[in-house]
């Protein structure tokens, strides 16, 4: 039994009762996974991680690309990509003035809370509410686009969607937003869906992921040695 | 499945989409008659022919614009709103005289 649960932080995942069993960290003030009863064996071939309580935070406006630029992030240079910051921080461009920056997995948001505390431009750039309105799964392995295409009708295959790609579409009938990016090499599509319905997607992957043997893993698969209380 | 093409994230299929009706010029709601503020909100042409309308990609709440044939609900172009509406329609002073508070300063009421 895990010293460590959800339910010792306030802060909890939308879909932390679908995670019993599992040993847990204390990461960003809530209960992440960090194994699940596999090795990094099942992140490589299909896993599904819960991520939604890492910080993130959405910026929309003219001058939302020159905030980003002023505080060192890189600005993706078209919609529907994104850029790695050299701390981690995945900068997603959604639109041609609206930009969400996810959290890195290593330093548990502590450079998403420097850049909430900054000061915004004051014309033209507002802050976006997007960490407790969406949930972050994160789908790992060598058979992702097989997966989605189950529940997904756009093309995610490697070519059609490489690394560095995001899709805003619907997956499973519900609007995601679909980020392919990699993880010490494990190819991983992270999933940003309304909380409200994250329970739903949750299970609705990991059905999909059956047939390739997929199964809930923890975020020690994917990276050894993070801070944080276990 | 029919598939749109949305400007902003390509070919999609029209399930992800939502209909905003039809795209015409807003009358001056500060000055314009409740008749013509009226006909603005509720009233449609409903035209049978090729139409302009405002459309939805509701995965990634983007508004653009779309012009279709109500007849054969053929999609003959899509774009981006901005191909049209230029610069940003501000209401801040004109609709303070439509709140309450504003009706109130009108009236010289608590001032």
């Amino acid at each position: 039994m895990s010293a460590i649960s959800p339910e010792s932080f306030l802060k909890r995942s939308a879909v932390y009762r679908n995670l019993t069993g599992a040993r847990f960290k204390e990461m960003a003030g809530s209960a992440i996974v960090a194994a699940n009863n596999n090795g990094s064996d099942k992140a490589t071939r299909s896993g599904l991680l819960d991520l939604s309580t890492l910080p993130r935070v959405g910026y929309r406006g003219g001058n939302a690309a020159s905030f980003l630029e002023t505080v060192d992030l890189p600005v993706p240079s078209k919609p529907n990509q994104f850029l790695q910051a050299s701390g981690g921080e995945l900068v997603l461009r959604l639109s041609p003035q609206e930009f969400w920056v996810l959290s890195a997995l290593r330093d548990e948001g502590e450079n998403i809370e420097a850049l909430r505390r900054r000061q915004l431009p004051t014309s033209d750039c507002y802050s976006l509410y997007c960490q407790d309105s969406h949930a972050w799964l994160v789908m790992t392995g060598e058979h992702l686009p097989q997966t989605l295409a189950k529940v997904c009708g756009v093309d995610l295959s490697d070519e059609a969607f490489p690394v560095g790609a995001i899709a805003q579409t619907s997956v499973a009938r519900i609007n995601v937003i679909v980020v392919h990016h990699e993880v010490n090499n494990i190819p991983c599509f992270s999933l940003l869906c309304d909380s409200a319905a994250a329970e739903y997607l949750w299970d609705c992957l990991l059905d999909a992921m059956g047939e390739f043997g997929g199964e809930a893993v923890g975020i020690e698969c994917l990276v050894q040695n993070l801070s944080g209380k276990n | 499945m029919k598939i749109m093409h949305c400007p902003l994230n390509g070919p999609r299929n029209i399930s992800e989409f939502v209909h905003g009706g039809e795209v015409k010029a807003m009358p001056d709601p500060a000055n314009c008659t409740d008749h013509d503020w009226a006909d603005y909100v509720f009233y449609t042409d409903n035209k049978a022919g090729v139409v302009v309308e405002w459309w939805l990609h509701a995965p990634s709440s983007y508004w653009f614009i779309a012009e279709r044939h109500t007849v054969t609900d053929d999609i003959i172009r899509t774009y981006d709103p901005s191909e049209v509406f230029k610069q940003r329609v501000e209401f801040s002073t004109e609709s303070d005289v439509s709140t309450e508070a504003g009706q109130m300063k009108l009236k010289g009421v608590g001032a």
